[in-house]
């Protein structure tokens, strides 16, 4: 936190006020009497929000990062390499590896063969945006969204670069993105969190692990952590009363709870205790509201079809990404889907076709259902991960089945809503895929990016820890201006 | 969620804000007042370094601030007016304008205004207070000096100490600070008689009796483990399992044994450099190693090793030297004296561990050792004492010729228990000829069925140190690459029998050397080895001469079975392959792993031809009950030996690594070669005499007169008891760290905790019978605008408990508490589908989560097994650290999620059904005398007259509720692994139940007060 903003805290009495919490027992006999589905509606100015954020007029109230954990294929999927099919086998040149390191699974290969993908590409929209046949309904979009050529990250191992990805460091202990927007704008919901985690649980085979430092709050105080809801069991942790606890008992617990609070406060004074009495009433709120936001009973058949078949799967991508979008519905500014297991090493030709269908249609369904409500405007979707895959093949280069490395010096993403020009492509790798060739896009130039469009100086926003003002971006990054309308 | 409660970290504008009441200071401090203007606002590009230097201004050097350059000088002393600094501040020129406007950095002008003040007054600089050593202020005899300092401040601010709380309130407070269990109703009682009948001697002795109870040391263990990063897997995406307990009981136990705290850090940094370092000593060394370590298959094994290196540096400088010394890996430190050749001096200390970057896929890394717990130790040292006196037997008897009768029969009986080979008799041709290569179906260590195999060699003189002596193994390739190192091998080493099971050598597999195989040139030896199957180090076992050897384990690593190759006998397929010169004759095979009997029959088949002296000692022994009674203990010692849990600990390289200042701190672009080294100018200087190794790091660091260690100490024990340090930055004493509130007060406790001898529990009695420690915490309305975060001390601590507080509380008054004290971590509940989605999908252990059975449901959650990628949910939510690298400041946040685990966990839930069951059996007879029972458990006092309203009308409510429908008193009895008392009638008990949830709720019960 810088000195600027702390000031507001100086005062607790002040904070509280601030944020909604210190709630006379007025204000909480009135809450007493929400029912669940008024209070689902987002509430209409932030709770929480730092003071002079946002910095300027934001062009995305909220941000879906539809994360692809494990290294999709851009040179499979988003970006087309003729000269790969035309070099088949080949070695790779030593002028387009330039002796860039590579990852101990390959170091000792005797050769680095040219693999090209094979599967087709086709132009998609009216733009005509190239896009592999693995992605169908994502090419039907393509009018919707800028594919993004020309991503590079530093780190070659997963866990470095999911963690650089969501946290701007290659090393644990950051606060991830979704943690740095709610500690600077707050929360749009008085009974929901800011920033919401969904896991896909039915893929097929397992993937590398996920880490809960993903969507911590590494430095900053621990209620900015996201909060994963759930697809089996209870959609969030603890969050149903035991069999037998009726919500009438509860509600006689609660009150006894919140007198006795409110007698401790008026012994010691402490403001604390205000706090207390108002969060155990968010609690209650929630224990409605969560399990109304989970229940897809009031989507239309043609919205749940849309999403294709996956929908009716809790757990899936495609039931993640509606879920997703009833969150938006509720306040929740900060989305984070992840989807493991495209780490294709070898067998890419039979994973990747069968990972790629789990999250095409979903994806493209719910830009449209977005569009259709008409949030696409002033909503941010990126898809993506932590980096791309190797030119070369993993072993032995084949036509027809093969399997690629990691590879973070380019890769491609897509970006669609707020503010990105719709329809186009940004930057460009080399023939090879490998080195980008042109308008360099950095993952600290993406967190740029996506913080800009939430009103957000990606410089401004900082907090003091060990003596120093961090940002999400380090001492880095720059606005992708060209992807910008 | 909802912002809650933060707490906000120091800044300069703080002093200026929270104390503007207080009177300006008479004469300006610069370490108070003026450093951490400039260090916040100006150092970054004014600082000590010199890549970031602009227009070649420095402002924290007074012979360079008071230069005049051009006819300008930023700083003249005594002359505000001329000083280019103020101006600068104050010009309305965007670009003349000081910070820059990009820089987001303001100076206030309350603040500028001091500034002025100082330049007037002459401008005079001090070295930052940290960094000089602390002076012992005097302080008035009899008094606690705690109270002392404290009051002194206070009536510097007009403010006067509050009243004492309740004796009931104080020993709750002592006694969740001194061993994190709440006093029992019987405690209190006692207590508060003594208190009654002598008064304040009442006092210590309480604390005595906390401080001397076996559960002491689990209380400041909580904050030793967060400094640490101890936890129970290796993190990073595998997060697969590791053993540390071993380590994590050395720390509780050095508390409880009151280990002066120099000590304490000397054993850790270096306890294996110590002259004759015992057990307990090495195993203290896994402060060194309890880092996260990757096991992410395609790693570049230097860039994460020197992240191991890095991260001791960072874990050392936070927990004991206060520094942020990481600042200065990529370059110079931007605010404290600290350059980057300071850094890597100090990582030198730490860059000589025999450890790979890559390791600790399914177990731990290396190195590791066997580490008994003290029962074992015990157990394994009566075992070798008996069979010493044996072995005393044995050489008398000796001589005593046994029955030739007794000695053939026992031959006999052993031939009958030969098992059957899959190789039959095999001799190897001369060494010097091409090495022959037997089929793997031959000897095929299938990890499902077991093996084994045996054979007779006699090795040359001439062979290497290290010598094949069956191969199955593949050396060929990149060591980084995954497929490299994968299959199984013999070697001798050393006069040693090494054996390899290998997925990926070294790391990923399974090694174990003999102790005490005796192999010499030109003598015939009986080899035999035995395998269980499996991947670990446990299921093998060696016998020579058809006496059991003991293995030294030195990786435990195996992660997959590998993939059966031929083995050549005698060398392996290295591309320098070093040969085996010797004769090696009757190797055979077998199916599963074989016995001590059948190893015997082997061996006295050909034991007359090739070895008539050690067959006829065999002989003569055979018969003997002696000979096989230390057989029999020998064998059970050993496979007590095989069973012992391993800790990881710090080792020296025999020659250490070079050491080089990394440009930009990357791992493959090292400049400039450093030695060891600290920054002795800054803070102290090098002991005389003392080596240059951690031992030596561990001296300077706890030398009497060095600035930062004791301070640092008991700043984090102050928070511990007070809820925030007197320097609120528990981790950060440099430049950038906030003024302490009481700053003579922090010098005088820790010049006296060096000069006491490091007393721990010494420096807990003082504070905990301090009078400023005894106050209330009740605070009116005035105070609290005045003082929010209690940084005066005008009243006592009031902070929510730690996470792993508040459920070792409610297991406590519910009477469910198992509190048996260390072992390995424990599985209480946790939500099944926890790790759905998240874990890795692969069958690592620590992959997967199956609840403990019995009492380990119920130990406190220090046990809990500490998984950092996804830690326990009840823990996180309230705001424990996942463990990854060092924390010494946890945030106290309040949450709705909070809420819910209150109300949910099934744990906490269990502890209320139980607590509610001691409502009726324990409580007395009415609902007054039930409620007043539980809540004064969970809160240590009696419930007023209102509060117990409120817990009877909800009782009698629920009763009613409850008794109407059994069906769901039932279900809410259901949770939890034990049963409910079948003597209680359901719909009373669920309704007492949940009254004790609410208890187990409240705001009090989880705050201490």
């Amino acid at each position: 936190m810088s000195c600027q903003n702390y000031q507001r805290f100086h005062s607790r009495r002040d904070f509280l006020a601030q944020t909604g919490l210190g709630l006379g027992s007025a204000a909480l006999a009135s809450l007493f009497t929400r029912d669940a589905r008024a209070a689902s509606a987002p509430a209409t100015a932030p709770i929480g929000a730092l003071p002079g954020l946002p910095h300027f007029a934001p062009k995305a109230k909220r941000v879906f990062c539809l994360f692809q954990s494990g290294g999709p294929s851009h040179l499979d999927l988003l970006d087309e390499k003729p000269v790969l099919a035309a070099r088949f086998n080949e070695d790779l040149p030593d002028s387009v590896r330039r002796g860039q390191r590579i990852t101990g699974m390959v170091a000792s290969q005797a050769r680095l063969a040219v693999q090209p993908s094979r599967f087709a590409f086709q132009p998609g929209g009216k733009c005509g945006t190239r896009i592999s046949d693995l992605l169908p309904h994502t090419r039907d979009i393509a009018d919707e969204i800028c594919v993004l050529r020309s991503l590079h990250t530093e780190a070659i191992n997963h866990d470095p670069a999911i963690t650089f990805f969501q946290s701007g460091s290659q090393l644990p202990g950051r606060p991830s993105m979704g943690a740095w927007v709610d500690y600077g704008l707050g929360r749009l919901s008085d009974n929901l969190p800011a920033f919401v985690v969904l896991v896909s649980v039915n893929t097929k085979r397992a993937g590398q692990g996920l880490l809960a430092r993903l969507w911590g709050s590494g430095f900053l105080p621990s209620a900015h952590q996201g909060v994963q809801f759930r697809s089996a069991g209870e959609p969030v942790l603890y969050l149903n009363d035991p069999e037998g606890l009726t919500r009438a008992r509860r509600r006689t617990m609660l009150d006894g709870i919140g007198e006795l609070n409110r007698l401790q406060h008026a012994q010691s004074g402490d403001p604390e205790v205000e706090t207390r009495i108002a969060q155990f009433e968010l609690a209650y709120r929630m224990q409605a509201s969560v399990p109304e936001l989970m229940d897809l009973k009031g989507e239309s058949a043609a919205v749940r079809e849309s999403y294709g078949p996956e929908v009716e799967t809790p757990g899936s991508f495609a039931r993640n990404c509606l879920l997703a979008r009833r969150l938006a519905e509720r306040g929740v500014r900060f989305i984070q889907l992840y989807h493991r297991d495209w780490d294709h090493h070898g067998s890419l030709h039979e994973q990747l076709p069968q990972i790629a269908k789990d999250v095409d249609q979903p994806s493209a369904a719910l830009v449209r259902d977005l569009k259709q409500r008409g949030l696409l405007d002033d909503t941010l979707v990126i898809w993506g991960g932590e980096f791309g895959r190797t030119p070369y093949a993993q072993g032995q280069a084949n036509r027809e089945r093969y399997g690629r490395d990691h590879h973070g010096k380019a890769f491609s993403i897509w970006m669609a809503g707020a503010g990105i020009k719709a329809g186009t492509t940004y930057g460009a790798s080399d023939d090879f895929g490998f080195n980008v060739a042109e308008n360099p896009v950095h993952i600290h130039d993406l967190q740029a990016t996506i913080l800009h469009q939430l009103g957000i100086d990606h410089e401004r926003l900082t907090y003091k820890f060990q003596g120093r003002q961090y940002r999400l971006t380090d001492v880095h990054g720059h606005v992708v201006k060209g992807v910008l309308t | 969620m909802p912002r809650a409660r933060l707490l906000p970290l120091p800044c300069a504008a703080w002093l200026v804000t929270v104390l503007a009441a207080a009177p300006a200071p008479a004469r300006l401090e610069f370490n108070r007042d003026i450093r951490p203007i400039l260090s916040e606002n100006c150092f970054q590009c004014h600082g000590q370094d010199p890549a970031k230097r602009e227009g070649k201004l420095r402002l924290d050097d007074r012979d360079d601030a008071t230069r005049a350059r051009d006819g300008r000088v930023a700083i003249a002393p005594g002359k505000p007016g001329e000083s280019e600094l103020l101006l600068r501040l104050l010009s309305s020129h965007e670009d003349e304008r000081m910070p820059p406007a990009k820089s987001n950095k303001r100076v206030t002008s309350a603040q500028i205004a001091l500034l002025r003040q100082w330049i007037a007054e002459g401008a005079a600089y001090e070295k930052h207070w940290a960094f000089v050593p602390p002076k012992k202020h005097a302080v008035p005899k009899g008094t606690n000096p705690i109270d002392a300092f404290v009051g002194a401040t206070l009536a510097k601010h007009d403010l006067h100490p509050a009243p004492p709380a309740p004796p009931e309130t104080w020993l709750r407070r002592a006694a969740l600070d001194l061993t994190g269990l709440p006093p029992t109703p019987a405690e209190l009682d006692a207590f508060l008689a003594d208190v009654k009948k002598r008064g304040e001697p009442a006092y210590a002795a309480a604390t005595d009796r906390l401080l001397a109870s076996p559960h002491y040391g689990e209380r400041p263990a909580i904050e030793g483990l967060d400094a640490a990063r101890y936890a129970d897997p290796l993190g990073f995406n595998n997060d697969s399992a590791r053993t540390m307990w071993r380590w994590r009981d050395w720390v509780i136990e050095a508390f409880n044994a009151n280990l002066p705290y120099d000590r304490f850090i000397t054993e850790q940094l270096a306890g294996d450099l110590l002259p004759k370092p015992t057990l307990e000593q090495r195993i203290a060394t896994g402060f060194g190693r309890n880092h996260v370590i990757n096991s992410e298959g395609g790693i570049i094994g230097e860039e994460y090793r020197v992240e191991y290196v890095a991260d001791r540096v960072r874990t050392l400088s936070t927990s004991w030297l206060g520094l942020t010394m990481e600042c200065a890996k990529c370059h110079d430190h931007k605010f404290d004296p600290v350059s980057q050749r300071d850094y890597f001096r100090l990582f030198a200390f730490f860059n000589n561990v025999p450890e790979h970057g890559e390791d600790g896929r399914v177990a731990n890394a290396v190195p590791m050792i066997p580490a008994p717990t003290r029962a074992q130790q015990a157990t394994l040292a009566e075992q070798e004492k008996r069979i010493a006196a044996l072995d005393a037997e044995l050489r008398k008897s000796a001589n005593s010729q046994p029955s030739a009768a007794s000695a053939h029969a026992e031959i006999a009986r052993l031939e009958e228990r030969k098992s059957s080979p899959l190789l039959a008799p095999y001799d190897a041709p001369p060494s010097d000829e091409i090495a022959p290569v037997v089929p793997a179906a031959k000897l095929d260590f299938t990890a499902k069925t077991g093996a084994a195999v045996a054979f007779w060699l006699r090795p040359d003189g001439d062979n290497p140190r290290d010598a094949p002596l069956l191969s199955a193994l593949n050396h060929r390739g990149n060591p980084a690459d995954t497929q490299f190192g994968k299959g199984r091998e013999l070697r001798l080493v050393n006069g040693e029998i090494e054996v390899r099971l290998s997925d990926r050598f070294p790391m990923y597999a399974t090694v174990a050397r003999s102790q005490g195989a005796g192999i010499r040139p030109g003598v015939w030896r009986h080899v035999a080895l035995s395998y269980a199957g499996g991947k670990n180090a446990a299921a093998l076992r060696l016998w020579i001469d058809g006496t059991e050897v003991a293995l030294h384990v030195l990786h435990d690593g195996q992660q997959a079975e590998p993939p059966k190759r031929d083995w050549i006998v005698g060398a392996d397929n290295a591309p320098e392959s070093a040969r085996w010169r010797g004769e090696l004759r009757q190797l055979r095979g077998f199916a599963s792993a074989i016995t001590t009997d059948s190893v015997r029959a082997e061996f006295f088949a050909a034991a007359n031809e090739l070895s008539p002296a050690a067959a006829a000692r065999f002989a003569n022994l055979a018969g003997s009950e002696r000979f096989r009674q230390r057989n029999a203990l020998w064998e059970e010692h050993l496979a007590l030996r095989r069973s012992l849990p391993t800790a990881m600990v710090m080792e020296e390289l025999p020659t250490p690594r070079p050491a080089h200042v990394l440009t930009r701190g990357n791992y493959d672009a090292p400049g400039e070669r450093v030695e060891p080294g600290v920054p002795e100018a800054l803070l102290a200087p090098w002991p005389a005499g003392a080596p240059r190794n951690r031992l030596g790091l561990a001296q300077w660091l706890t030398q009497r007169d060095h600035p930062l260690t004791a301070r640092v100490v008991v700043n984090r024990f102050w928070a511990h008891l007070f809820g925030t340090g007197l320097v609120k930055t528990l981790e950060d004493f440099g430049s950038q760290s906030e003024w302490p509130s009481h700053p003579e007060l922090l010098d005088w406790l820790a010049r006296d905790f060096v000069d006491g001898g490091w007393d721990v529990k010494a420096f807990f009695k003082r504070a905990v019978l301090s009078a400023t420690y005894r106050q209330t915490s009740a605070v009116s309305p005035a105070l609290l605008a005045r003082d929010p975060e209690n940084r005066l001390l005008a009243r006592g601590p009031r902070v929510r408990l730690p996470a792993e507080l508040i459920r070792d509380q409610a297991l406590a008054v519910s009477g469910l508490l198992a509190s048996r004290i260390g072992g390995p971590s424990v599985f209480p509940y946790q939500p099944e589908s926890l790790y759905t989605g998240i874990v890795v999908g692969a069958a690592y252990p620590g992959t997967t989560w199956t609840p403990s059975a019995g009492a380990d449901l119920h130990r406190r959650s220090l046990y809990t097994f500490w998984k950092r990628t996804v830690p326990h949910p009840a823990m996180i939510a309230f705001d424990a650290p996942d463990r990854e690298f060092c924390t010494v400041r946890r945030s106290r946040t309040n949450t709705p999620l909070q809420a819910l685990v209150l109300w949910n966990e099934p744990g906490l839930l269990e502890a209320a059904r139980h607590l509610g069951a001691r409502m009726l059996r324990e409580g007395g007879g009415d609902d007054d005398a039930r409620v007043a029972f539980a809540f004064r458990l969970a809160t240590a006092r009696q419930p007023r007259p209102e509060e117990t309203r409120v817990l009877t009308a909800a009782l009698a409510r629920l009763r009613i509720d409850f008794s109407t429908t059994p069906a769901d008193a039932a279900a809410l009895l259901r949770v939890g692994a034990t049963a409910a008392d079948p003597s209680l009638p359901p719909a009373e008990l669920a309704a007492a139940a949940s009254v004790a949830s609410m208890i187990l709720s409240l705001d009090e019960t989880i705050t201490k007060n």
